[in-house]
């Protein structure tokens, strides 16, 4: 052995190896299949990731394990490679995501049975978005063609909107907790009407990062209303289910959260229109009543006159028949002057006057 | 503080609503559908106008 060679002590040589895995490693992403998974005294989780040729035992904290893992399951992991105490290599793991649609699908199957079970997608627990929306807070990446999307829809439906964009990373194992940070930016200044948590269409594994549970228990714990709009129609989250509301795709959040102003004008003038043809036919309903009456005025002046024409007619047949010339021609006489014997009384008949002297009296 | 534009809606459809209600009269109406259309401009005016404010934020969410 060399005089010059360094001898270092075995904690000495562990700390050296360790710092060197740390400036060659720093945050190496392993995958691998889980083998061997166990929870120790609820908090330490301990599992092999393992390949067809090796093995690596890992560790981490139960509260950082974010999908349920079973054995057998494919994972990515974000890791510090560690020498133990005891001379042990393990990864220390900091993260943990299943890959691979199998896989994702039974991690997003197990968390969402658990999250369901505590109420957490509980339909009582939706929030309606406001009727009027001024103020939105957007959790996307400004790079991508979803946030692109949503962007274009607004502009296009609404105006006089104020948008704040917390951009983060939507995919990847870095997301989720930058996604969380965004939350809980928006909801310690309180100032947004909704919160809309926007990505595009990706692969199972882009779209892995939205059954994160930390996130999905952040977005139900939002004060603010939250909608997302996250992949196709045909995707579906675990956010999704913990969202006040559900948009199937990023330009539909961005059609809910606002109203088209091309359909607004169209009402607009529709009801302007309406008015307009109410006015006149109220004008026009209003002349023929005031016909009406007039018309029915006029009738019963009509009536009014024939009766009294008819009344007029009645009485001056009653005269006619009272007049005394009348009796003269049906043969009587009419005699004036006092019917004394001796007297000269007058004599009217229809066609003569006679004085005649009154000679004899006699009862009858 | 001038209307915002959704007051501004909600007037156009308590006007229109007045046509159908039993307050119509037709001395005043006149009057209110020239208010009316006045309004209708308005929002035209304000719909094709208005513009949305995008503004991203310039905090780092990437760190903790």
């Amino acid at each position: 052995m060399s005089e010059e060679q360094q001898v270092y002590s075995v904690s000495d040589f562990q700390a050296v190896c360790n710092q060197i895995l740390e400036t060659a490693f720093a945050g190496v992403v392993v995958e691998g299949e889980v083998a061997s998974f166990k929870v120790n005294q609820g908090k330490f989780v301990f599992f092999d990731l393992k390949d067809e040729q090796a093995s690596v035992g890992c560790f981490m904290m139960k509260y950082a394990l974010r999908f349920p893992l079973e054995d057998g399951m494919r994972v990515r992991v974000r890791a510090l490679p560690k020498l133990t105490n005891w001379g042990k290599f393990s990864l220390t793991v900091q993260s943990v995501m299943p890959v691979g649609e199998g896989n994702l699908k039974k991690s997003f199957e197990l968390l969402k049975k658990k999250l369901t079970a505590e109420g957490l997608f509980a339909p009582e627990k939706k929030r309606s978005l406001p009727p009027v929306v001024r103020r939105i807070g957007v959790i996307s990446s400004t790079q991508a063609a979803g946030y692109a999307d949503f962007c274009k829809i607004l502009n296009e439906r609404w105006g006089g909107l104020e948008v704040s964009v917390a951009h983060t990373q939507v995919q990847g194992m870095a997301a989720a907790d930058q996604i969380i940070r965004a939350l809980k930016y928006f909801n310690e200044r309180g100032e947004m009407d909704v919160i809309a948590i926007i990505r595009g269409g990706g692969s199972a594994d882009d779209l892995a990062v939205f059954n994160d549970e930390k996130l999905v228990r952040a977005v139900a714990a939002s004060k603010i209303p939250v909608i997302t709009g996250i992949g196709h129609e045909v995707d579906e989250s675990l956010c999704d289910f913990a969202a006040d509301v559900v948009a199937s795709t990023p330009s539909n959040a961005a059609q809910m959260l606002t109203r088209d102003k091309r359909e607004v004008l169209r009402q607009a003038k529709d009801s302007i229109v309406r008015v307009q043809n109410l006015f006149n036919s109220k004008i026009d309903e209003m002349l023929r009543e005031n016909l009406r009456v007039i018309e029915q005025v006029k009738l019963d002046v009509v009536v009014k006159i024939t009766t009294l024409e008819s009344e007029i007619d009645g009485i001056c047949k009653v005269l006619t028949q009272l007049n005394p010339e009348e009796v003269l021609k049906r043969g009587y006489a009419l005699i004036l002057g006092e019917p004394k014997v001796g007297n000269v009384v007058k004599i009217t008949t229809r066609d003569k006057e006679i004085d005649a002297r009154v000679e004899k009296i006699k009862e009858r | 503080m001038s209307k915002q534009i959704s007051d501004k809606i909600e007037e156009l459809k308590t006007g229109v609503d007045w046509f159908y209600s039993d307050d119509f009269k037709l001395e005043q109406a006149s009057e209110k559908y020239k208010e009316l259309t006045t309004l209708a401009k308005e929002i035209q005016k304000d719909l094709t106008e208005m513009k949305n404010e995008i503004n991203v934020i310039a905090e780092d969410f990437s760190k903790d």
